[in-house]
């Protein structure tokens, strides 16, 4: 135990890497999971080939072979890193990547095609190669990423780079369907928004963790009122506030309501203070008093919600379809392949792929399906929320409570537009949803949580200080 | 696994609130959804606008209209696409039988039954089992309690008149013709070679031949009316069949007044100075005797009953019906008068007494049938794959008691049978058949020719069928109504045999 | 109902039926974690017992359950707040490798002892070993037995 220093001899570990050797181990409940997947996937896949074709065999069998060959490799993947990570949420995602799969490949497959050497691919194989680079970025996520401090160190920079993002597709961006504004590299548009609130959310996780007890303990107040500090509040809501407005300006409802939500939610997760939520609420409710008043489009969208059948077959024609749907579907639904009966060769539901795929579902697959869709993807926020309990420290427990909202409030907002319990807005249910960007991001953040769930994960390093710690740690004797 | 050891962290605790929160509005989602795909979801499966009833309306033949003879009265053809449109047996059963068309929605039996003829309806079982089903489809038939005969005659007997018959049989409530004129061809609105033009010019012709006069046409009752008030009088003890009044005799020559109303008749050579009781004032259409009775019996009583009868709210029907008034209720008066004069004018069906043809058959239906008033059906069975529905009668209220119809059922008699009535109702009486009725002849105050009214019933010691004829602005009750009337009771009567 | 239709049905309804079952066995892996958890609250690695605290922040004869990696320091933010004047914010950290404890100092002000004697930067430690951080010391023990 003196100091004398001496060459060190070879070690087992190179120290850098964290707790020990990195060795395989066993996920055996990962296994299981996954292949109840497989099973449940090729069971949907022979129910879709008997309601498109009208034979028991798997349809288009090649799609699936690969997605579940990939969910394979990443399980291998997960293994062999011998991370303790969580065994839950690849089989979750993987589930719900495989029923986006066979609604992509049911769907008419004109609705999106992607020319690439010389060959067409029409929607269900699009889908397919983003289902697989989504699958490949959470896994390594998970299995790479093992430390936080990137995140944690440089919120202002990365609230920074959210702002400029907005602004850059404000700027750059065009025009979808006269709400969404995307940017297009090449042939791929992406919806930097999806992005946006990842960013977000590692800043206010940083910022809230950082600054939590003066949150919680000190007040000021105003009247009857006790807030925190206004200069501790300023930063956090400004930042809000900017988001919000852009993204109002650029019609993209969803998304505003999206961080509005996750903001309070984090807020209250990191203070428990319930009055903040509550003026937050108030707030909310006073600022979409004020757009519907002003905006028209924004009352359109709120008399639209409250009686579409007062224009079935103008502005109110989405979203009857979509209830007529779940209503042709019942309990059980009407079968894969079998519902969406269509109008001039086009399935009833505009956009079907990309905003209403619950409805869809809920047609072909029933009620029982539609809730259990609702379950997986109350398992994956479960899975977030639980990581978050169990975090080391406050900066991993809201970055991963806020993961776990994004994913979850974002299919609430889509599926109650679905159902007629929220107004509709452009927000894609993750996971199911045909798109690109919002697949790759929603990949990141179950790749985050991933890697935040490694239950021997690295600690934290002292916010101030000594930093190269892990440099001086050589153990003198073995026991 | 909370790291224990640190001071403050209830961090973990509101993590749980928040997932408490969103295990709620999932919660609530399920809800949305078994909302949505359990409860209303027979309903929302018969939208017209789901696109897969549009696409079934295309295929599936629709069921077909039976009437009580066998007759079908409608038909699936096939256009050059190869796709469904109806057809139908002739422009008399327009009104009843409607249309049903892809451009231009459904009317009238078409509509009230389209659920069962398109075949997506049924009880909630055979829904569930439809999915289970190859052919998921199946469009019922409706057996129609009106004869085809009778409704073209009745549709020939108004001829050129704009007007309407309503025939049935006031024991069992089966309606056996529900005709209105100018009628219309319905195929030539749903045939897709035709359907635009026919329909621009319907909209557009000023007789409005898409109007159902029989169950939607209100009209002033005139003199047809007094058997409702004869009903209400009766009913509520104001009077008995003996009645008469002392200040009827002399009024019939000055007029009698009310609060400075003069009401006037015409009848004062006939009786001079006889006084009148029901009978003999039902006979000649005493306006002063109906009007003093009126007053006697009060605002109140007289709507009252009239309510009884089915005024003041659509009557339950297969078919849409407007309601009929006897006052527009604006008045602070018991029953929703203004004053006495209008209730006095109101007794013999003058003021602001609306009625449609449809509601006066149910009034002679009820004196026909001892005071019961039968509930009104035209649909008697539904039939399809798996067997039929019978539709059977029910009463729809006890009006009067069989004493009383019996005394109205006399004084009808005496006015199409007796020496002076048959001056007011000629050519109503069916021959060989003891026939009751009123005529009635509405004014319309200036505004052109007064209606012409008859409402009957034969034959009078066991009714078998009731009528009510309206003719529109056609004069005198006597001259047009009335015989109309006539030879279609005679031809039910010829038929029931 | 035909006998390819039949097999249709069983199919579809096969399907929905996995889904659920993926969800109970989901749901029973989460329920045998909670089990778990609640079985053996703390880690089952070990136990740091407060032998003495003058300032009485964290208290004498307190036990503490340990993870494979705990903090301990002034600062709020530790696994293990530790208040005493003459520890420092971030004092020390307590690892658990391979199959042994490990104590490392992080550049505090006043230095760790273990067993009395101030280590340089990393020391292993025993069951029985005390450490102390300032004034506090806190002796290594076994884990309760599940």
């Amino acid at each position: 135990m003196t100091g004398a220093s001496r060459p060190a001899a070879p070690r087992p570990v190179e120290l850098p890497r964290i707790l020990g050797d990195i060795h395989p181990r066993p996920r055996w409940t990962e296994t299981r999971l996954l292949l109840i997947v497989g099973v449940a996937l090729i069971v949907g896949s022979i129910s879709l080939g008997a309601g498109l074709t009208g034979r028991l065999a798997p349809y288009e069998p090649t799609l699936l072979v690969i997605y579940l060959l990939t969910l394979a490799g990443a399980h291998v993947a997960n293994v062999l890193a011998g991370r303790r990570s969580d065994e839950v949420l690849l089989p979750v995602v993987g589930l719900l990547g495989g029923i986006s799969l066979l609604l992509m490949q049911r769907l008419p497959q004109d609705l999106v095609t992607i020319n690439v050497a010389g060959s067409t691919l029409g929607l269900g194989a699009v889908q397919l190669i983003w289902l697989v680079l989504a699958i490949i970025v959470a896994t390594t996520l998970g299995i790479v990423v093992r430390s936080d401090s990137w995140l944690r160190q440089y919120k202002y920079t990365w609230a920074a780079a959210g702002i400029g993002l907005l602004l850059l597709t404000f700027v750059f961006g065009t025009d979808v369907a006269g709400q969404r504004l995307s940017l297009r590299i090449g042939p791929f548009a992406g919806q930097p928004s999806e992005l946006l609130k990842v960013i977000l959310v590692v800043f206010l996780a940083g910022y809230l963790s950082e600054n939590r007890p003066m949150l919680i303990e000190q007040d000021t107040r105003i009247g009857p009122i006790r807030l925190p500090p206004l200069p501790y509040l300023a930063p956090m809501v400004a930042m809000w506030a900017i988001a919000l407005l852009i993204v109002v300006i650029q019609r993209d409802l969803g998304a505003a309501l999206l961080f509005f939500a996750v903001f309070l939610a984090l807020v209250y997760a990191a203070t428990g203070r319930i009055s903040l939520v509550v003026i937050g609420a108030i707030l909310f409710f006073a600022g979409s008093a004020l757009m519907a008043n002003i905006f028209p489009h924004v009352r359109d969208r709120i008399d639209i919600w409250l009686d579409p059948f007062a224009d079935p077959l103008g502005s109110g024609y989405q979203i009857v379809q979509s209830l007529l749907a779940f209503a042709r579907g019942g309990l059980i639904g009407v079968g894969l392949g079998q519902g969406l009966p269509t109008v001039g060769g086009r399935p009833p539901i505009p956009e079907v792929h990309t905003d209403f795929p619950l409805a869809a579902l809920g047609e072909e697959l029933g009620l029982v399906g539609v809730i259990a869709i609702l379950g997986l993807f109350f398992v994956v926020i479960e899975r977030g929320l639980r990581i978050g309990a169990a975090a080391a420290d406050d900066f991993r427990a809201i970055l991963a409570t806020g993961l776990a909202l994004v994913i979850g409030v974002q299919a609430f907002i889509i599926a109650a537009g679905n159902l007629k319990v929220l107004p509709l807005t452009g927000v894609t249910l993750p996971f199911i949803s045909y798109g690109g960007s919002s697949l790759l991001v929603n990949a990141l953040v179950v790749g985050l949580l991933l890697a935040l769930s490694d239950r021997g994960v690295e600690p934290p390093p002292p916010p101030t200080g000594v930093r190269r710690w892990r440099d001086r740690l050589r153990p003198r004797r073995a026991r | 696994m909370l790291v224990t050891g640190t001071r403050k962290r209830p961090l973990g605790r509101t993590i749980v609130h928040v997932a408490i929160v969103l295990a709620l509005a999932f919660g609530v989602l399920a809800g949305a959804g078994g909302y949505w795909a359990v409860v209303r979801s027979s309903e929302l499966s018969n939208s017209p606008y789901d696109p897969a009833v549009i696409a079934a309306s295309r295929r599936v033949p629709r069921g077909d209209m039976i009437d009580r003879d066998g007759n079908v009265l409608t038909h699936n053809e096939k256009d050059p696409n190869g796709e469904l449109y109806r057809s139908y047996s002739g422009d008399e059963i327009s009104h009843v039988v409607g249309y049903a068309s892809p451009r231009y929605g459904r009317v009238g039996l078409e509509l009230a039954y389209d659920a069962e003829l398109s075949g997506l309806a049924g009880d909630p079982f055979s829904e569930a089992l439809r999915k289970f089903g190859t052919n998921p489809y199946d469009p019922k038939d409706l057996h129609l309690s009106m004869s085809w005969d009778l409704q073209r005659a009745a549709v020939n007997a108004l001829g050129s008149h704009r007007g309407a018959v309503v025939m049935l049989d006031p024991r069992n409530g089966e309606v056996l013709a529900l005709a209105s004129t100018p009628t219309y061809d319905a195929s030539a609105i749903t045939n897709p070679a035709t359907a635009d033009r026919a329909f621009q010019a319907l909209r557009d012709d000023p007789a409005q031949p898409l109007l159902p006069r029989a169950t939607l046409g209100r009209y002033v009752p005139g003199s047809v009316f007094k058997i409702v008030t004869a009903i209400a009088g009766l009913g509520s003890r104001a009077i008995t069949p003996d009645t008469t009044y002392k200040a009827q005799p002399p009024a019939e020559k000055d007029g009698l007044l009310v609060e400075g109303f003069r009401i006037r008749d015409g009848h004062h050579p006939e009786t001079g100075n006889e006084q009148l009781d029901l009978t003999s004032a039902t006979e000649v259409s005493c306006n002063i005797w109906y009007a003093l009775t009126g007053l006697q019996t009060g605002g109140e009583q007289l709507v009252g009953y009239a309510d009884r009868l089915g005024f003041d709210s659509p009557i339950p029907f297969d078919l849409p019906t407007a309601a009929s008034q006897v006052t527009n209720g604006s008045g602070s008066a018991p029953g929703g008068f203004v004053d006495d004069v209008e209730l006095a004018n109101a007794a013999y069906g003058q003021a602001e007494t609306f009625v449609t043809p449809f509601q006066m058959a149910l009034v002679a239906s009820t004196i026909a049938n001892g005071g019961d008033l039968m509930k009104p059906r035209i649909v008697t069975s539904i039939s399809g794959r798996n067997g039929s529905r019978e539709i059977g009668a029910s009463t729809m209220a006890h009006v009067l008691a069989p004493s009383d119809a019996a005394s109205i059922n006399r004084a009808m008699v005496q006015a199409v049978e007796g020496p002076l009535g048959q001056q007011f109702t000629t050519g109503a009486k069916v021959p060989g058949v003891t026939t009751a009725g009123k005529s009635g002849t509405a004014e319309l105050g200036g505004r052109g020719e007064p209606h012409s009214w008859f409402i009957g019933f034969a034959p009078a010691e066991s009714p078998t069928v009731a009528i009510a004829v309206l003719v529109e602005q056609a004069g005198r009750g006597a001259e047009v109504a009335a015989p109309i009337a006539g030879r279609l009771m005679a031809q039910a009567l010829e038929t029931q045999r | 109902m035909d006998a390819p239709l039949l097999m249709v049905w069983v199919v579809r309804l096969l399907f929905l039926a996995l889904l659920y079952f993926f969800l109970a066995r989901v749901v029973r892996s989460l329920l045998t974690d909670l089990r778990a958890a609640a079985r053996q609250p703390g880690a089952s690695l070990g136990r740091l017992i407060v032998v003495e605290s003058p300032g009485g922040d964290p208290e004498a004869g307190r036990s503490f359950d340990l993870d494979a990696i705990t903090t301990l320091g002034r600062d709020v933010n530790n696994a293990i707040v530790v208040e005493d004047p003459f520890a420092s914010a971030e004092h020390a950290v307590l690892t658990y490798r391979g199959r042994g404890w490990y104590v490392e100092d992080l550049g505090s002000t006043n230095g760790t002892f273990v067993n009395g004697r101030a280590i340089a930067s990393v020391a292993p430690l025993g069951f029985g070993d005390e450490v102390s951080i300032g004034q506090v010391r806190m002796r290594l023990e076994r884990a309760r037995s599940a």
